[in-house]
């Protein structure tokens, strides 16, 4: 970005990023085309992409600097470079899907896996059209016919909200609906492990796969993700797995992806290739970007190409998450209410414990607004593991004295999704309580399988 | 041949790596001495529209499909950077300062924003896919005897993964080498002759270790020719080992390029490698530039006016100036000179040449050490010890053995820096005799003994004075 100083300056001189231009300075010439300043640079220095080597530089404008027009036009190779650019004349549609293949839609919302560098400025930004970033993976066309490409809205993850999953939901239906053998979602990682257990709960009767797909590395690189993890999501959209799940690179290899049911995924690292880990749970599938399925969980919905999908969209986004640590004052709790909170995700230490005999004890507090009806569900912040509701006696208290609603083996993020789920059904806090001790979306585990620790 | 009547144009391209502590965009060690890798990663590279320039995507994809890259990661010298797991970290300042040091040794103008660039490389050598260079310097020029040659670019940039193994199933590159910091340096096609090739690249690297920051040894450094004619094409010439070879493979490229010309064929434009004998081989057609492109992970690197004062008062002298000060200044002769400035060592030889005798300094640094290894702190104390005293040849020997066997300075001088004074060897002997009393039984006592007493004091005592007190003390027995 630059200075206001600089962009009138660049403005009276008519100059525009992209331009060629010759600064002169203390008796230099520097000649080059004029670059953007990123964010992170100097605001008054301008960056000069040099001509024959490539290479950009910064020249500091100040008393004595002068910057005219450069008398050439862009350099050919420069001009015929970027004609090899995604979205530009040379590349778009060349990418083509047979009628033979299975059809699938694919829903593009933004995020790393839809984002490209401008490979001249340096500037990152969304593609338009996602037939952009499938150009790179010819594969594709081998395993299905993408017949759709649907943009709802095109958002880094971090900024979704609940009203952008019921978007989502309603394309996946529509799409799923009209004929599709199965939908891909790409979508940012930061919070899409959210968006997978909103689905989970919103797409009632699913009867083929919703694929959520994202990248680590972005689409502009060699090294990206996102190619295997696309290929493996078409693999897996056309297989028999009808569920709502995430498939992203399993090792740091490129080797295969796992297939995690949306109720039991979580970002794990900020920014390893396999940091969508299965929590207490083992994952549904490996899938290798060849087109071999390895199931590891057989629980899973098989597909029926004859079945339709309701989406259940009621939502009360007024819930809130809280965690307890050493010292942590329950007050918040009032503020929250006093705001017009409905519900408590509270992640509870070890087993489920809240402090009940601390100076600042949690239970009065959540006996209190349990009593008026608010719900309070607490879920395990060791992420692994369940929630046990007697083992101590501060447990017996916190759950059979105060009302809180044990959680399970959930994790703290589809708990809270799933809250905000059925408050927006009912507010008859009984049938709240029923609707969080029940599985809807396979997101309590019976069983603790030790192998899914750390998977 | 006439070089000017056949239009001779040549440039040079070094790639040294810089002595740092740590890697160019991580904290990995960049000593590049891990050899047992702890784990094994394995990769693709996909063609990406665009990132390749004016490349064909669809025909790039062919190339790389089922290519396997497999990565060997070692405990100090991989991170999660180096796989491609992790966004660089803010570029390594030391390595950084040095770059900006080489480029204003080199009269280089240097931008007042590093703007740090990607530049794609796509046959595994880089995990991400691109190399990441930024430009420290540029329009600087190196003089030389038949002219000015102009540099047109010094740049900091990470070194690629070193290829351990290629086989069938594709290529093992090490992880360990890829991240370290190498400064690139570039001339303009100035050069005419091939003697003045051989000269500019000496020049350069003489420049480099001038700086006393550069790795030294096998692979530490990598020089590229680019050779044309009139009539001609620029070809790159790869893998030039020896300075001395250098005027052969001008001259015989020179010679290749000018016998196709004559036949009234092309010259293509190809990478070239080089054989012991000066002949050259190909290796592949020379490629179109590689796109470069920002690297926008890394914020841009402001170079303040006062960071580079602090640079432009530091600059190291020269080598063949330090020599000719040596010379000078220390009476040192030339070839000595040389050496202790190859060495490494001008600055404890001048360290120590003032508190003692600047050419036994000298023969020590260069000669005796390789033999005798004595660390430096201790030097500085054997050589304040003995002074500007000189010593014989024998005498010096047998001290530097003794140091190095671990003998502290005390017992090795006196403080006097003579050797051991008659009380001295008194001592000595009488100790010997003490924990030997056997040998004052045999026959000839004193034969025994002085081989003894000699072991613990040859090159400190003469052996006259030895035997002088053997004879005393047995006597007085």
């Amino acid at each position: 970005m630059y200075s206001k100083r600089i962009e009138s300056f660049l403005k009276r001189k008519k100059l525009k990023i992209g331009d060629m231009v010759t600064v002169t300075k203390e008796g230099r010439k520097i000649s080059g085309l004029l670059m953007p300043q990123t964010v992170s640079g100097n605001p008054d220095i301008l960056v000069i992409k040099l001509v024959d080597n490539g290479y950009n530089i910064g020249v500091k404008m100040e008393a004595g600097a002068a910057v005219e027009k450069g008398k050439g036009t862009e350099p050919v190779l420069v001009e015929e470079e970027a004609e090899f650019e995604l979205g530009k004349t040379k590349t778009s549609g060349k990418l083509k899907f047979s009628a033979g293949k299975p059809k699938i839609s694919l829903i593009s919302t933004g995020g790393t896996i839809s984002s490209r560098v401008d490979y001249r400025t340096g500037g990152v930004y969304a593609v338009k059209d996602p037939g952009e970033f499938l150009y790179n993976i010819p594969e594709l066309a081998k395993a299905v016919n993408i017949r759709k490409l649907v943009t709802p809205f095109t958002k880094m993850s971090e900024d979704m909200e609940p009203q952008d999953w019921k978007q989502i939901a309603r394309a996946v239906a529509r799409e799923l609906n009209s004929g599709d053998r199965g939908v891909i979602v790409t979508h940012g990682t930061d919070f899409l492990h959210y968006t997978a257990a909103a689905l989970s709960f919103f797409l009632r009767g699913l009867t083929k796969p919703v694929v959520l797909v994202g990248a680590q590395r972005s689409s502009d690189r060699g090294s990206s993700d996102a190619g295997m993890n696309l290929l493996c999501a078409a693999h897996t959209a056309v297989s028999d797995i009808a569920e709502v799940g995430v498939c992203m690179h399993g090792r740091i290899d490129d080797d295969y992806c796992l297939f995690t049911r949306g109720t039991h995924v979580r970002k794990m690292d900020t920014q390893r290739r396999d940091a969508f880990r299965p929590i207490n749970e083992y994952p549904l599938a490996k899938v290798w970007p060849d087109g071999k399925i390895m199931v590891k969980n057989r629980k899973h919905k098989k597909r029926d190409d004859n079945g339709k999908v309701k989406p259940d969209l009621k939502f009360e986004p007024k819930v809130a998450m809280l965690k307890t640590y050493p010292g942590s004052d329950p007050d918040v709790i009032n503020y929250y209410i006093s705001r017009g909170f409905r519900g408590f995700v509270i992640e509870g230490s070890g087993l489920g414990h809240v402090p009940v005999q601390a100076k600042k004890n949690w239970t009065s507090i959540i006996k209190k607004h349990t009593k008026d009806g608010v719900p309070f569900v607490i879920t395990p912040q060791t992420i692994y593991g369940r929630i046990n509701t007697s083992v101590y006696t501060n447990l017996r208290i916190l759950y059979k004295e105060t009302g809180a609603i044990p959680g399970g083996d959930m994790l703290s993020e589809v708990a809270l999704v799933k809250l905000g789920w059925a408050l927006g059904h009912t507010k008859d806090p009984e049938k709240v309580r029923e609707i969080m001790l029940t599985n809807y979306a396979e997101e309590i585990t019976s069983r603790t399988l030790v192998g899914t620790f750390l998977y | 041949m006439d070089y000017k009547k056949l239009g001779l144009k040549c440039g040079i391209e070094i790639h040294q790596q810089l002595a740092t502590k740590h890697k160019l965009f991580c904290e990995c060690s960049a000593a590049f001495q891990d050899r047992e890798p702890v784990f094994e990663v394995k990769r693709k590279l996909r063609a990406v529209a665009g990132e390749l320039g004016k490349i064909d995507t669809a025909a790039m994809h062919e190339t790389l499909k089922g290519k396997v890259f497999r990565y060997k990661v070692y405990m100090n010298e991989s991170c999660a950077v180096e796989l491609d797991e992790e966004p660089p970290h803010p570029m390594n300042r030391q390595a950084l300062e040095i770059g900006l040091q080489i480029a204003v040794m080199l009269n280089c103008e240097i931008p007042e924003e590093i703007e740090v660039m990607r530049k794609t490389v796509l046959d595994g050598s880089n995990t991400s896919g691109f190399q990441r260079t930024a430009l420290v310097g540029l329009n600087g020029w190196v003089d030389t005897g038949f002219g000015r040659v102009g540099i047109t670019n010094v740049c900091i940039e990470e070194d690629s993964a070193q290829i351990l193994k290629k086989d069938r199933k594709g290529v093992v590159y090490g992880l360990n080498r890829l991240g370290i910091p190498l400064v690139e340096i570039g001339t303009s096609p100035d050069i005419h002759e091939p003697e003045q090739a051989r000269e500019v690249a000496e020049k350069l690297g003489m420049i480099l270790r001038s700086t006393g920051k550069v790795k030294r040894g096998i692979g530490t450094i990598r020089q590229d020719l680019n050779i044309s004619i009139t009539g001609g094409s620029r070809c790159e010439i790869k893998g030039v080992q020896k300075l001395n070879m250098i005027p052969k493979i001008v001259e015989k490229e020179v010679i290749r390029q000018k016998g196709i010309v004559a036949k009234g064929k092309n010259v293509s434009s190809d990478v070239r490698r080089a054989l012991p004998d000066g002949r050259t081989d190909f290796l592949r057609p020379l490629p179109g530039a590689a796109r470069m492109y920002p690297e926008t992970d890394c914020p841009p690197i402001q170079v303040t006016g006062r960071m580079l004062e602090r640079i432009k008062k530091s600059l190291p002298e020269i080598m063949t100036d330090t020599e000719q000060r040596l010379m000078k200044q220390y009476g040192l002769g030339e070839e000595l000179a040389k050496q202790v400035v190859r060495s490494g060592k001008a600055a404890l030889f001048e360290k120590l040449a003032n508190v003692s005798d600047a050419k036994t300094v000298a023969n020590v640094l260069t000669k005796y050490l390789k033999q005798f290894p004595v660390p430096d702190e201790k030097l500085d104390e054997f050589f304040g010890a003995l002074g500007k005293k000189k010593v014989p040849k024998e005498t010096l020997e047998g001290m530097l053995k003794q140091l190095s066997g671990g003998k502290p300075v005390k017992d090795v001088v006196t403080s006097a820096g003579e050797g051991l004074s008659e009380p001295d060897v008194e001592n000595v002997v009488r100790d010997v005799i003490r924990k030997n009393p056997q040998v004052m039984k045999v026959a000839r006592p004193e034969k025994a003994l002085m081989g003894l007493v000699m072991k613990d004091v040859r090159g400190r005592a003469p052996g006259s004075l030895v035997m002088k007190v053997i004879m005393k003390e047995i006597k007085k027995h």
